[in-house]
This record gives structure tokens, C-alpha cells and sequence, in this order.
């Protein structure tokens, strides 16, 4: 052996033995704390996501069992984030909050709520578990504060299996396909094929899918940002896309659109078989296996939404939910460890049993279900951009559903003159 | 005054002079009043806290926070009567001005309405009519949120709705959206609304025919008055009373009214059924503006004052 081979070993000895001390130190902080106390999580969910969060919550405390963790529910109808921030103006302290909104995190983040979690990151080696864009996802002006934990594809067509095979359509690839399987099941008997929740929000939705395929994932963004007016091209040519929709006789009449909420839509499709298309995200995927008692797959399933061919078919509308830790929470250590929990193989799985996916790159893809498959495929191949919805300020997001409701009563060129030029003018004194 | 023919009371001392005994009287209760001050305070100073906490404090902080803007969690800015302002030129506050009237008149109307003339029916034969006189203020003891998921299922837009079911009976597979229709949201909510309201009006009422002395029905019979004209010139003039108690206790419900339209439409479509007191959630608890929020409850709450203080003068005007 040569000195320099010598020297060379004793260097790369020294290289791991200091990368392995590393490793360890960096873990320190999280994994050789004896966790205790109370964990006070802001809890928002119902339903089949509040039993999945209970399972959760049971796993971690299974394996950190000196800490207690404590639900602080709120309950509403819609936007949750008013119930969230009237318990945390109320001065409720909690450890983790539970965020599915960039535009709310912003807020929280400037209301000096949430905590920077870079440190965590590095230290827990969540780089090896999330991409840098989820990383950036959960991120607001460059500083970490969430840990993306799932997500949904929201450009994803809800279907039942056999009403297409009654009708002797194949899921729909193009947009003409789309309009011509919209006859085709009409011929059916199915008088309105969509559901359309328009009561309160759903019914941007297609809106959203819609523009993306339209002007793409920048458009998008900077209609979110109103670097575009929303009296641009881009914006009517996707209204005139929606109201091609509309005349094909998709969905009934608008006050049929306006009596049902996103769930009566659902149970129109899956239980009363009398519509056939639902866009929605992909909590559907846990209502149908778990309420429905529906087989993935075999009994539903879904497709992607049919190109335009407007130059912006490789583009999806995606939702994301992230676990933030605050900086005023009593128990710092275990709000850390539930974030990176939260990303781990164990969550994962029982995000999958569910119907959910994780963007853990510690999750078992193969665990999903066929229809999660589906999604996550399309999401993986997408150029992706976030909710329209949950990135606009609220007023602006709340006029922006109202229009669209006027819209759907009229989908003439007057009327979406009209209703791109109310949105403008309320984003003009919004920005 | 003539001394001699004021009544003797027994603790009149006699040979005293009855203007002096008055004065004597007057300053030894004006002593037992200053005696009974400390028991006084004692026994209202818990009710004035109270007060204080749950009434005065909340009324303050809120006709406070109107005169600021707050968007969310940031910090408040100070900006005079600015919410006021922008609140008069909002066209969605003044469509739930009209709303508003509209829903409160028209449940005011109903609701008392059918309360009064059940009242009156009820009063022919009272035993008889007591079990559906309990049933209907039963109605009234249902919370607003309760009912309304009880309207839910029988507004149901499609055939399987009950009223839409009991309407297909004569005209199969009718489904009309009740709730999706601006033209008929209103309406239904205002039928949902005066459902629970009836109950209140029928028992107000129903009490006032009961005080009417029985001599005048019988003089009325005796001189040939039918059941119809008995009606119409005793129990309706002189139940008046109870039906102005029940007009003011429905007014103010249903200027305040939230939960039931919170279920069934949402204030929508197209913001058709926003009230006033939907309008002020809207603002405050999911835009989270609660400045502007704030400044619609203060003008709800001069609505309220400009129904209820009349009504209370005229209440008490013979009070001592």
C-alpha cells in the first residue's frame, strides 16, 4: 500500500466517519429528543379526512408516546379559513396548522403566526423525501414554512363506469370527443351529463382547467398575480370554451346548477345515477370508497381533462395540502416531528389507504389505488399550476365565483364582457 | 285638599296635621331608599358586569373596529368613516337592503298573519284546537338549523325532494331547483322562515282573545252577532295588543336572521337571498374583513333600534 493510497483511505474514512457524525447531529434535534407534551393541532377537515387524520394523529402518538396530541376543531361550510382565523384571533395557540391555501399562508406568515422550517428541513434531510417544487409549494417569498404532505389533481374527470359503457362512450380525449360524449349520453337518458355545483364554488372548477389549457400555466399564474387583466383575450376565450359547454346542454338549467353543492353533485352521479361527469379533486376518491362503498377503478374512475389543442394540453390544475408548525405553539419539539412525520413511509401508507396521495418520495406509488394511479401519472406529466381559486385574495375570489354564476345564466358574449369586466374592476381595487 | 276626608291609614298618628304626616311619610322613605342603597348595589352590580361583558363591551369594540380596516390577520389601519362610505356604494350591501326588507316584511306577515287567524279559530273552541296549538309552537322551539336541514330535504331540487315529490303526484317527474332559482329562492326561504316563526304570534295572540271579558261575547250572541262578526268587531280589535307584541318580536328575528339562510342557500344564487345579517358573515367571517364586517352590523343594529325603540316607548309609556 502507497502513501498516497494510505493517505487516500484515511481520507475517505475520515470523509464518512464525518458524514455519518454529520447525518446524526443534523437528526439530533429531532430524533433524540424524548417528545412530551401536548400537541395542538388546527383541525378544519370532517368526515372520512378527519378519520384519516385520526389515524394519523394515533400513529404518531404510537410512536412518540410521551405526546398527547389535541384536535382544536373548527367547523363551517365553504372556505374554512374564517373559522381558522377566528380561533386564532381568538388567541387559541396551536402547534400545527393545517393549510391547503398559498394565499392564507402568506397572510399567516405576515401575521407572524407560522414558523420558518428551513432549519428543520436540513436538519431532517427533507430534501432526500420532497422536491425542490414542493419544497417551493410550501414556500412564501423564499422561506420554507410548510411541509406538503398531499396532494390532488384537480384537472381530473370523475365518472362512473357504467354509465359511459350505457352509452357507448370511451372516457373522451379531445375536446370534441368531450362535447360529442355529452350527446351520446343524453341519447342515454342522462338529461344533464355534468354536475354542476355551482352553489357556492365548484363551478370554477372547469373555469380554472379550462384557461389553463387555454393560455397555459403562466397565464395562469399571472391572472392569479393580475400581471393580465381579467378583460383579457385569454380570459373570454376560455369563457367562450365554457360556453360551448353550456350549449351543448351539459349541465341543465342554471338553477339547477345553483341548487346543488359539490356533495348533492357527487350523490347525483354515484347514488342516484342520473349525471355522469364530476371535476372536483381527488377527496372524491375518499367519498366514493368510503361512503359510497364504491370499488376503485372497477365501479369509477377518471380521465384527464380532453385537450383543446390550443397549444397547452400538457397542463394540470393542482391542490396541495401542507402541515405548517406556528411560532407561538407550546410544544415546538413535537410540531417539528409531526411535520417530518408527516412525509414519512407510515403517513404515506395511511394517506394510500385512503385514497390519498403523498409526494413523499418515501410513499409506495404502488399502494395507491388504479384511479390515484391515474391521477398521479397525469400530474407527474403536467406541467402543474395551483387553484386559480385559492390563490386570488378572498374579495376578489368571492366576486369571482358570483360572475361565473351570472355567467352560467348567460353564456353570451354580453354577458361575459360583463363578467370579465365586474372582475376587473373589483381586482382593481384589490391590487 | 281637605284634611279631614283623607282616608286614615293605620299607622296615621291622629292630632298631626295630614300635610305634615305626608311630609314625615315622604322623607322617611326617602331614608329607607338611602337605607336600601348598599343591598341595592349589591344585588345589581353582578347584572351591571354582565352586562357590561356580554352587551355593552362587544356593542363598543364593535362600533370601534368600524371605523377600521382589517383584510384578514394583518394589523388593523384607521380610516375614519371609510367603511361607512364604501358600504353605501357597495351595490351588494344595497341589494341586501332590499333583501332584507323584503324578507323581514314578508315573514313579519306571514308568521304573525297565520299566527293571528289561528288564534282567532283556535279561541272558538279552545280544548279541541289544543294539541295543534302545541304542535305549532313546537315549531317555534326548533333551532333555525335544525329547520333548515329539515327544509333541505324537502326542497330538494330533484323528484326525490318532498315537495317536488308531493307536486309529481299530479304531475309526474316535476323537479323544480326551489332553492337554485333567484326567482323563487327568496320565497321558499321566506315560507321556511315564517314556518317557525307562526307558533310565537298564535300563543301571543290566542293569550289577548283569552283576556277579552266573556260578558261581551254574550252580549254580542245575545244581540245576534254570528261567530264571524264576533270576530271581526271583539277578538281582532281587542287581540290587537298581542298581535303588537308579535309583529315586534318577528320584526326583530327576522332583521337579525341568519342560520336558516345560511343552510339553505348560502345568501346565493347570485346573492338573491343576502340579507344584511348574511352580508355582515360574509364580510366578517369569510372575507375576515371585520372593519367593514363591523360597520354593516352597526347599520343592522340602528335597524333594529329604529324598530324596537317606538315599540318599547309605546310598551312602557304607562309604566311607573
Amino acid at each position: 500500500m502507497t502513501m498516497h493510497k494510505l493517505t487516500s483511505k484515511i481520507r475517505r474514512r475520515a470523509v464518512l466517519a464525518g458524514a455519518s457524525l454529520a447525518i446524526v447531529l443534523a437528526a439530533m434535534p429531532v430524533l433524540a429528543q424524548e417528545l412530551s407534551g401536548e400537541l395542538v393541532i388546527l383541525q378544519w377537515q370532517g368526515g372520512t379526512d378527519a378519520e384519516m387524520w385520526q389515524k394519523l394523529e394515533a400513529d404518531f402518538t404510537a410512536k412518540n408516546p410521551g405526546v398527547a396530541v389535541r384536535e382544536l376543531v373548527v367547523t363551517g361550510q365553504g372556505d374554512m379559513r374564517g373559522p381558522m382565523r377566528t380561533a386564532l384571533l381568538g388567541g387559541e395557540k396551536v402547534d400545527i396548522i393545517i393549510n391547503t391555501w398559498p394565499a392564507f399562508r402568506a397572510e399567516l406568515v405576515d401575521a407572524g403566526i407560522l414558523r420558518p422550517i428551513d432549519d428543520l428541513w436540513a436538519s431532517a434531510g427533507l430534501d432526500a423525501v420532497l422536491d425542490q417544487s414542493w419544497k417551493d409549494l410550501g414556500s412564501t417569498a423564499g422561506v420554507t414554512y410548510g411541509v406538503n404532505y398531499t396532494y390532488g389533481d384537480r384537472s381530473a374527470i370523475w365518472y362512473k363506469k357504467a354509465h359511459l359503457e350505457k352509452a357507448g362512450v370511451e372516457p373522451p380525449k379531445t375536446w370534441e370527443e368531450f362535447l360529442a360524449s355529452i350527446d351520446k349520453l343524453k341519447a342515454a337518458g342522462f338529461a344533464a351529463p355534468i354536475a354542476m355545483p355551482a352553489k357556492y364554488w365548484a363551478h370554477g372548477e372547469w373555469f380554472e382547467t379550462l384557461l389553463l389549457r387555454t393560455g397555459g400555466v403562466e397565464a395562469a399564474s399571472k391572472l392569479a398575480a393580475h400581471e393580465i387583466g381579467w378583460t383579457d383575450d385569454i380570459v373570454k376565450t376560455t369563457l367562450k370554451k365554457y360556453a360551448e359547454l353550456l350549449k351543448a346542454g351539459c349541465c341543465g338549467t342554471p338553477e339547477q346548477m345553483f341548487a346543488g353543492d359539490w356533495d348533492y353533485s357527487a350523490d347525483q352521479i354515484f347514488t342516484a345515477d342520473a349525471s355522469n361527469y364530476l371535476m372536483i379533486g381527488m377527496w372524491m376518491n375518499a367519498r366514493a370508497r368510503n361512503d359510497y362503498k364504491l370499488n376503485e377503478g372497477v365501479d369509477y374512475s377518471i380521465f384527464q381533462f380532453p385537450s383543446l389543442g390550443l397549444g397547452h394540453d400538457d397542463t394540470s390544475s393542482v391542490d396541495a395540502k401542507e402541515v405548517a408548525v406556528t411560532a407561538n405553539g407550546a410544544n415546538p419539539a413535537a410540531a417539528d416531528a409531526f411535520a417530518v412525520y408527516m412525509v414519512s413511509k407510515d403517513a404515506a401508507d395511511i394517506l394510500a389507504s385512503y385514497g390519498y396521495a403523498s409526494p413523499s418520495k418515501n410513499a409506495y406509488p404502488s399502494l395507491l389505488g388504479p384511479v390515484q394511479q391515474i391521477a398521479t401519472a397525469a400530474v407527474a406529466q403536467s406541467k402543474v399550476q395551483f387553484v386559480l381559486g385559492d390563490l386570488l385574495p378572498g374579495d376578489l375570489v368571492d366576486e369571482y365565483r358570483v360572475q361565473l354564476q351570472k355567467f352560467l345564466q348567460d353564456p353570451s358574449d354580453a354577458t361575459i364582457d360583463a363578467v370579465t369586466a365586474a372582475i376587473e374592476a373589483k381586482a382593481m381595487e384589490l391590487y | 285638599m281637605q284634611d279631614s276626608v283623607a282616608p286614615q291609614t293605620a299607622g296615621s298618628r291622629p292630632g298631626v296635621p295630614s300635610r305634615l304626616r305626608g311630609e314625615q311619610s315622604n322623607l322617611l322613605a326617602a331614608k329607607r331608599r338611602v337605607r336600601d342603597w348598599p343591598a341595592a348595589w349589591l344585588l345589581i352590580t353582578p347584572v351591571l358586569i354582565l352586562f357590561g361583558i356580554a352587551v355593552v363591551f362587544p356593542l363598543i369594540d364593535t362600533i370601534r373596529l368600524s371605523f377600521f380596516d382589517i383584510k384578514g390577520l394583518a394589523k388593523p389601519k384607521f380610516i375614519g368613516v371609510g367603511n361607512y362610505v364604501k358600504l353605501f356604494t357597495d351595490p351588494a350591501f344595497r341589494n341586501t337592503l332590499l333583501t332584507t326588507l323584503t324578507f323581514t316584511i314578508s315573514t313579519t306577515i306571514i308568521s304573525v298573519g297565520l299566527g293571528w287567524m289561528l288564534a282567532m279559530v283556535s279561541a272558538f273552541a279552545p280544548r279541541q284546537t289544543l294539541p295543534f296549538r302545541v304542535m305549532i309552537f313546537a315549531a317555534f322551539g326548533i333551532s333555525e338549523a335544525v329547520a333548515g336541514y329539515m327544509w333541505i330535504g324537502i326542497l330538494r331540487p330533484d323528484a326525490g325532494g318532498l315537495l317536488n315529490a308531493v307536486i309529481g303526484l299530479f304531475q309526474p317527474g316535476f323537479a323544480q331547483p326551489w332553492l337554485g332559482d333567484p326567482r323563487t329562492a327568496l320565497w321558499v326561504l321566506i315560507i321556511a322562515a315564517s314556518w317557525g316563526g307562526v307558533g310565537l304570534p298564535l300563543m301571543l295572540c290566542f293569550a289577548s282573545v283569552q283576556s277579552i271579558p266573556k260578558t261581551l261575547f254574550e252580549a254580542a250572541y245575545i244581540d245576534g252577532a254570528n261567530h264571524w262578526q264576533v270576530m271581526r268587531n271583539i277578538m281582532m280589535p281587542l287581540s290587537l295588543p298581542g298581535v303588537r307584541v308579535a309583529v315586534f318580536i318577528n320584526l326583530l328575528g327576522a332583521l337579525r336572521a341568519f342560520d336558516i339562510i345560511y343552510i339553505l342557500t348560502g345568501g346565493g344564487p347570485v346573492r338573491s337571498t343576502e340579507t344584511v345579517g348574511y352580508f355582515m358573515y360574509r364580510e366578517s367571517m369569510t372575507q375576515f374583513k371585520l372593519g367593514y364586517g363591523a360597520a354593516a352590523t352597526v347599520v343592522l343594529l340602528v335597524a333594529v333600534l329604529v324598530v324596537s325603540i317606538p315599540a318599547i316607548i309605546q310598551r312602557t309609556a304607562g309604566a311607573r
